[in-house]
């Protein structure tokens, strides 16, 4: 044992506990960083037969895999839930509660055709039925075209969504990179540009489901749910969004997303893509197709009903003809009122003035139920619908708030591992302060000896 | 159960909950200040299916008590009508009986003759009694008048009558209609035809007494169509009252499924502020750290 070794071992524990209360300082420099991972310094005593004395062997990051699986897929399910959520909430304004609703104009239309069974004759009456009639088609056709704008933004954000996937895909590939370069260069960890890729991954989950898998080198190859590779290495895939074949309902072509394969085709995402794609999909090919075809049902129900009391061969209008149809179109999106003459309007079912048979039958069409809305009446069917698309939006914002508190909990979970805590990093900072303060104090101490020694020698 | 705590876990957390406060408070002030609590339909699904339903059989009901009191306008006006032909034909019959006795003569059969023309004449005007320019006894004809002028020339005592041969009926429930018309040829048409008998009989000079029992069998079916308006009139006014009490039930219901309790929003209110204060100032002590208490 020799004073050189004193000095030594003190030497080595100052540059330890420097490097220590560095790592202790970026963490603490760090602690409102998103996707910041604390990092602990390793400290490892050096053989003796080396010399002994400290060293730092590593920073390493503090990370539980599982905990960072966990809230990737939970992000996902969470932006997925929020972008059905605001989506749908699109939908439910197109069918507001009260008399502003197509509802309200159906009830006015049939109050008409009520008040034209009692005055069957009078021009100002039939006036009053043509025009509730054009602002209940005016309000089904508003409706119709709500629904197509939504079903629009639904593939605009898809698209847009693509767009800002691919840019973090081909970032994910630059990050393999540089970690595999960096690491392999200096044999330790790259943990700036792990949070970084990290940081990557989360934002990628919440546009699309992923699974992901790490290599030996330090790269992490990313999957889609349906098992398409989206990086492999410092390779990334191209998602697509290429214009398909399926009309929307605003008669323009739809959307297809996929991952673009070496031959050009499209590799499709699979039934249940997930993030906010998934869900814009979703919300896209099911919810307002299903919603559009019941509006459709109604407004043809509504048209054949009105028509077929209309000209029907016994009807007459107040010029003794038989009445001609009342509604064109073939669906909620182009329903229009073809009849423009009052005195077109087939009240009686003779030529006599005065008779209301054929108004009376109009008028009893409100509450007719039909085969081809389930039994329901025209106001039932239109209720079911509003009833329907309110229990989605209900169901979506459910969901959103709870997938939300899922997230916060991982996220909790993740920060209670990977978080910085003040108290730790100072309680760090004074054990590593005074371990230097402890290590400058036996170079002082080696220091007195070697002294000693040499005033000996004098 | 999480082991440690760190900084932007408790600051998230409060952030969360704070942001949680103030959008449940949100809907709150806005039930309250709207005084709606289905504000839209997610708010209540089912219940705004209801609500949809409720609307529908209001407006109709509303809609129905409109053409109810117009048909009841209408029975109404028959009624009036036909009390005056009641009157019309008990003075034929005082007519007939004085003109049937020995006491009658020539002149005095002349003079009533001119008295019963009259009351022919008012009766053909009653038969053309209109509301709006609408004829009660003519199907609700606008138009033309159902019966012939007497003046006419092809005036005919036996078929006065040339309106619609069809009645008019109002809607009164889905699915049920009340008749509100009946033709006037089988209203007045036999007491039209008496009365033209007498006049002739007179006219000619001749005893009335085979008049009066055309009279009185004219009279018998005013009574009778007279009953039958009444009838009809009062099944108006039980479906009127009957509409009133169900739309006033119905406007119930729907306060039931859309109005807010304010007792209980205003309750929900004041505890989300409380709620929202206490977190707010639960967040003044996150600034306590362990620097207040490190002398470095």
């Amino acid at each position: 044992m020799a004073i050189s070794d004193i000095l030594n071992a003190g030497r080595s524990s100052l540059i330890a506990q420097q490097r220590a209360l560095k790592v202790n300082g970026n963490n603490i420099a760090n602690v409102n960083t998103p996707g910041y991972t604390r990092q602990r310094p390793i400290l490892e005593a050096v053989p003796t037969s080396a010399g002994g004395g400290v060293r730092v062997a590593d920073v390493e990051q503090i990370v539980d895999r599982f905990v960072e699986t966990r809230l990737l897929g939970q992000s996902s399910t969470a932006a997925g839930a929020s972008a059905r959520r605001d989506l749908l909430e699109g939908v439910q304004s197109l069918f507001p509660v009260g008399d502003a609703s197509v509802s309200g104009a159906l009830q006015d239309f049939f109050a008409a055709a009520n008040e034209l069974s009692a005055h069957p004759e009078d021009l100002a009456v039939r006036n009053d039925l043509l025009d509730r009639a054009e602002t209940l088609a005016g309000k089904l056709r508003s409706s119709a075209e709500g629904l197509g704008a939504v079903q629009r933004e639904a593939d605009d954000r898809v698209t847009a969504d693509v767009a800002d996937a691919n840019g973090i895909l081909s970032r994910i590939a630059d990050l393999n990179r540089s970690i595999r370069v960096e690491e392999v260069a200096t044999g330790s960890s790259a943990n700036e540009l792990r949070d970084q890729r990290r940081s990557a991954l989360g934002d990628l989950a919440k546009l699309v489901g992923i699974r992901t898998v790490e290599n030996d080198d330090g790269s992490v190859d990313v999957y889609a749910r349906s098992g398409v590779a989206l990086v492999s290495g410092s390779n990334a895939a191209r998602l697509e969004a290429r214009l398909g074949t399926t009309l929307g309902l605003d008669g323009a072509v739809l959307h297809d997303v996929g991952v673009v394969a070496p031959d050009a085709s499209l590799i499709p995402l699979g039934s249940d893509p997930g993030g906010s794609i998934g869900a814009r999909l979703g919300v896209r090919d099911d919810e307002l197709v299903a919603q559009a075809g019941s509006l459709d049902a109604i407004a043809v129900t509504l048209r054949d009903a009105v028509n077929g009391v209309q000209t029907d061969p016994a009807g007459r209008d107040l010029d003794g003809l038989v009445g001609s149809a009342l509604f064109a179109g073939t669906g909620a999106a182009d329903l229009t009122v073809a009849l423009t003459d009052p005195r077109g309007i087939a009240a009686a079912q003779s030529t006599t003035g005065g008779d209301n048979a054929n108004a009376l039958a109009l008028a009893n069409l409100q509450t007719t139920t039909f085969a081809g809305l389930s039994g329901q009446t025209l106001s039932g069917a239109m209720g079911a619908l509003q009833s329907d698309v309110g229990a989605s939006v209900r169901n979506a914002t459910d969901a959103a708030t709870i997938e939300d508190g899922l997230l916060a909990n991982v996220q909790a979970q993740r920060d209670s591992v990977s978080g910085v805590s003040l108290e730790e990093e100072f309680t760090d900072l004074i054990r590593f302060q005074r371990a230097f303060q402890a290590a400058a104090q036996l170079i002082s101490v080696g220091d007195g000896m070697l002294q000693e020694l040499l005033g000996m020698v004098r | 159960m999480i082991g440690r705590v760190t900084q932007t876990m408790t600051s998230d957390q409060l952030l969360g909950n704070v942001q949680r406060l103030q959008r449940r408070l949100l809907v709150a002030q806005d039930t309250l200040s709207s005084g709606k609590k289905l504000r839209q339909a997610s708010d209540d699904p089912a219940g705004a299916a209801l609500v949809n339903g409720l609307r529908a059989q209001s407006a109709d009901l509303n809609s129905l008590s409109r053409t109810i009191g117009f048909g009841r306008s209408v029975l109404t006006a028959q009624d009036d009508a036909l009390g005056q032909a009641q009157d019309i034909l008990v003075r034929a019959k005082e007519i007939a009986s004085q003109q049937a006795g020995g006491l009658a003569t020539a002149t005095t059969r002349q003079q009533a003759a001119e008295e019963v023309e009259a009351l022919e004449r008012q009766l053909l005007t009653l038969g053309n009694t209109a509301i709006d320019g609408r004829h009660v006894f003519g199907g609700l004809a606008s138009g033309t008048a159902p019966f012939s002028d007497f003046d006419d020339p092809g005036f005919d005592p036996l078929n006065p009558y040339t309106g619609p041969s069809g009645s008019f009926s109002i809607r009164t429930a889905p699915g049920t209609t009340v008749r509100l018309t009946t033709p006037g040829d089988q209203v007045l048409g036999s007491s039209i035809a008496a009365l033209d008998g007498l006049r002739q009989t007179l006219v000619a000079g001749n005893s009335s007494t085979a008049s009066i029992d055309p009279l009185e069998a004219a009279a018998d079916g005013v009574r009778a169509e007279r009953a039958s308006v009444g009838g009809r009139a009062r099944q108006l006014g039980d479906r009127a009252s009957e509409i009133t009490s169900s739309v006033s039930k119905i406007t119930a219901r729907l306060g039931d499924i859309e109005s807010a309790d304010y007792a209980t929003v205003i309750t929900e209110l004041t505890q989300l502020q409380t709620a929202l204060q206490a977190t707010l100032s639960a967040g003044q002590t996150l600034q306590t750290s362990i620097l207040d208490y490190l002398n470095l």
